[in-house]
């Protein structure tokens, strides 16, 4: 009997300890994935950069054959260097994870300093260092391509004497019309989503009597919390990218459309979440107000709102998790357009919409995806502490220093 | 006593129902003005009850109504149109357990009158500062107005919920059980509070201790079951009470 028992312990207890262990490996292996594959990418220029590439076809002038540029710095070790052409160049990848033959150095007297533009513009264009070189043609030889590295590259240009035309990119791959994006979605969402759904949570709450129909409306919101979101995102599509076309420019899905459907997906976390921290605002507060002669009205946005308080940030913190980690509604209510100049009644994506589309790609990027994980999580990280510290200081504010 | 004190509070075959539940039987009483009335009786026999009739706390108790006459100042406050709020400002309350809100001693002060418009600066400054006097908190926390009210000891809890009703400038009390959270010592300068408070305010207090009651009350009134036995002179009725069940409960024999 003892002995039976003994095992049982045994038994639950190593059952906990490896529910716990196998949780912790789990969440440790997903995060060490996206850091061993988005690390590599990871810098302020995808950040900061626009995502459009901006070509350039042009055509420098010949060099003299007596020129020879001594560069005026130390490069480093990894740079070719061309002294004919005052030009160096660097292997790299660009900000997408594809390899690239980077611009490390130009000569200030370079031929490269003075480029005839081919295209429509007829400007005067020059290279400069973080450009990607695509494809150098010349007169005289074969053209050399990117891909086959720099170093081959820069072989193939010293032996040149005439370049036909050389065509170049401002590196594109950033991210940055992404973050915005779902900056604007996270202000817009919550800017619907939190008066609509406190103000819900404070009539079922303080206003409401118990009766049947608000005990049917708590099952209905209960019930949308547990709806997919891609049922939200059709709704999205049929009703509110419709009515943001109406009333404004927007010809598509835009910023505008999705924060609208956002916020319905919001609405049941924020109301529940309201609603739970009002019931725990002492009653005792609400008799005080009132037998003051404060109004119904007064005593609930003035006592048992800022009671409610830290209930409502928690709320908000779930809701910025919501959106920033929306992706299946948003692909239909605002697009998956990757852009860098972000309108509000345009289409343009939100960083999870951007790892989708960066997934759905031919080939899939598994490295850029995991980059813009690591970014996401370092956002969430960061509203986390911010709204952590704001409570923290709230509730220093209303209680007893101890 | 010979000249009988104004009557603020003329209540007439008051009625008090919780849903089918009878709380309160039959209440005929008068509350005089500027005294100290005292409610004493067992638990459960309505006291608290029969005070909140007076500001209509009762209104937030879904199940409950009343029949019967409550005036105020020859005033039914049970009429429809009765401003409720109004009558909570002049009819103020006190609780068993203090109440503060949660936040500073100062906007605890003035969070009543700014609720009826009050904006003036020095004004609230004012307010703050006669009521905590009134209270007798003034020279504790002069120097810690803006500190969280739920910093203070249970006492002065109290004590600031009193300020507060008088920041309202009422012009009755009503308190229920004010002292039972609290220790002696606190206890006995909530009790010297109401009988200064007595020049200016009407009081009516719920207790459930007897020497209290006779110390501080002008009028006390015994309830049992919910019906009033006994109602008179508190000296009068703790020395020849006129009911048996009086004297027994006031004797520590009932029951
Ligand atoms: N909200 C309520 N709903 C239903 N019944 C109630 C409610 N409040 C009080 N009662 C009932 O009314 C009666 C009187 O209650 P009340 O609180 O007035 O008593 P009390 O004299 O103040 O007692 P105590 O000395 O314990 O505070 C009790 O039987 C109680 O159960
Ligand atoms: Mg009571």
């Amino acid at each position: 009997m003892s002995n039976k028992r003994k095992a049982q312990d045994f038994l639950l207890q190593f059952g906990t300890y490896f529910a716990a262990f196998f949780s912790f490996a789990t969440l440790s292996l997903i995060i060490f994935f996206i850091f061993t594959n988005g690390v590599k990418l990871l810098n302020l220029d995808l950040i900061t950069h626009d995502y459009q590439a901006k070509t350039h076809i042009a055509e420098p002038l010949a060099p003299n054959d007596t020129d020879y540029f001594e560069p005026e710095e130390t490069l480093k070790a990894e740079v070719y260097y061309s002294p004919r052409w005052g030009l160096g160049l660097i292997d790299s990848i660009d900000l997408m994870g594809k390899t690239q033959v980077e611009i490390a150095y130009v000569h200030p007297s370079s031929p490269f300093q003075q480029l005839h533009d081919k295209g429509l513009s007829h400007e005067l264009l020059s290279l400069k260092p973080d450009m990607m070189i695509i494809r150098i043609a010349y007169s005289d030889q074969p053209s050399s391509l990117a891909r086959y590295g720099a170093e081959q590259m820069i072989d193939e240009l010293a032996l040149s004497n005439q370049i036909r035309e050389l065509e170049f990119t401002i590196p594109g791959g950033g991210i940055r019309g992404s973050i915005i994006t779902t900056f604007y979605l996270i202000v817009f969402s919550l800017l619907f989503a939190l008066p609509i759904g406190i103000g819900a949570a404070i009539y079922l709450n303080e206003y409401a009597k118990n009766n049947r129909f608000t005990r049917l409306l708590r099952s209905f919101i209960e019930l949308l919390t547990g709806v997919p979101s891609i049922i939200y995102g059709l709704m999205g599509l049929a009703f509110f990218v419709p009515f943001i076309i109406n009333v404004s420019s927007a010809t598509s899905g835009s910023i505008l459309s999705g924060s609208m459907t956002m916020a319905v997906i919001l609405l049941p976390v924020v109301i529940r979440t309201t609603e739970e921290s009002l019931k725990v605002v002492p009653d005792e507060y609400r008799q005080g107000s009132l037998a003051l002669g404060a109004s119904k009205t007064q005593t609930t946005f003035r006592i048992v709102l800022p009671g409610a308080f830290p209930g409502v940030l928690s709320a908000t913190l779930l809701a910025i998790g919501r959106i920033i980690g929306e992706s299946a509604a948003l692909v239909f209510a605002i697009g998956t357009a990757i852009k860098d100049d972000i309108r509000v009644t345009e289409q343009s994506t939100s960083l999870a919409v951007h790892i989708w589309a960066m997934m759905t790609d031919e080939p899939a990027n598994i490295e850029l995806s995991s980059t813009i994980a690591i970014i996401i999580l370092l956002i969430v990280l960061l509203l986390n502490l911010l709204i952590k510290l704001l409570t923290r200081r709230f509730l220093r504010k209303v209680s007893a220093p101890r | 006593m010979t000249a009988q004190n104004p009557i603020v509070f003329q209540i007439e075959n008051l009625n008090l129902f919780y849903g089918e539940k009878q709380a309160l039987k039959e209440i005929s009483i008068a509350i005089y003005e500027k005294e100290v009335t005292a409610l004493i009786g067992p638990s459960g026999c309505g006291k608290s009850t029969f005070l909140r009739v007076l500001n209509r706390m009762n209104d937030l108790i879904d199940s409950c109504h009343i029949t019967g006459n409550v005036t105020y100042h020859d005033q039914d406050i049970y009429q429809p149109k009765t401003d409720v709020n109004g009558l909570r400002k002049s009819v103020g309350m006190v609780f068993q357990k203090p109440n503060p809100f949660p936040m500073s001693i100062q906007d605890n002060l003035i969070y009543g009158p700014k609720c009826q418009g009050i904006r003036d600066r020095f004004l609230l400054k004012q307010i703050v500062e006669q009521s905590l006097k009134q209270a007798a908190l003034w020279d504790e926390v002069k120097d810690r107005l803006k500190e969280s009210a739920l910093a203070l000891s249970g006492g002065q809890q109290q004590r600031l919920c009193i300020a507060r009703t008088i920041a309202m400038k009422p012009e009755v009390i009503l308190m229920d059980e004010p002292t039972s959270a609290l220790d002696p010592v606190a206890t006995a300068k909530i009790e010297d509070l109401i009988s200064s408070l007595k020049q200016d305010y009407t009081i009516i207090i719920v207790t459930h201790n007897m020497q209290q009651a006779a110390r501080i009350s002008d009028k006390t009134a015994f309830f049992l079951m919910g019906e009033l036995i006994e109602y008179g002179d508190a000296n009068q009725l703790f020395s020849t009470p006129e009911n048996k069940k009086t004297e027994e409960y006031i004797t520590g024999r009932f029951g």
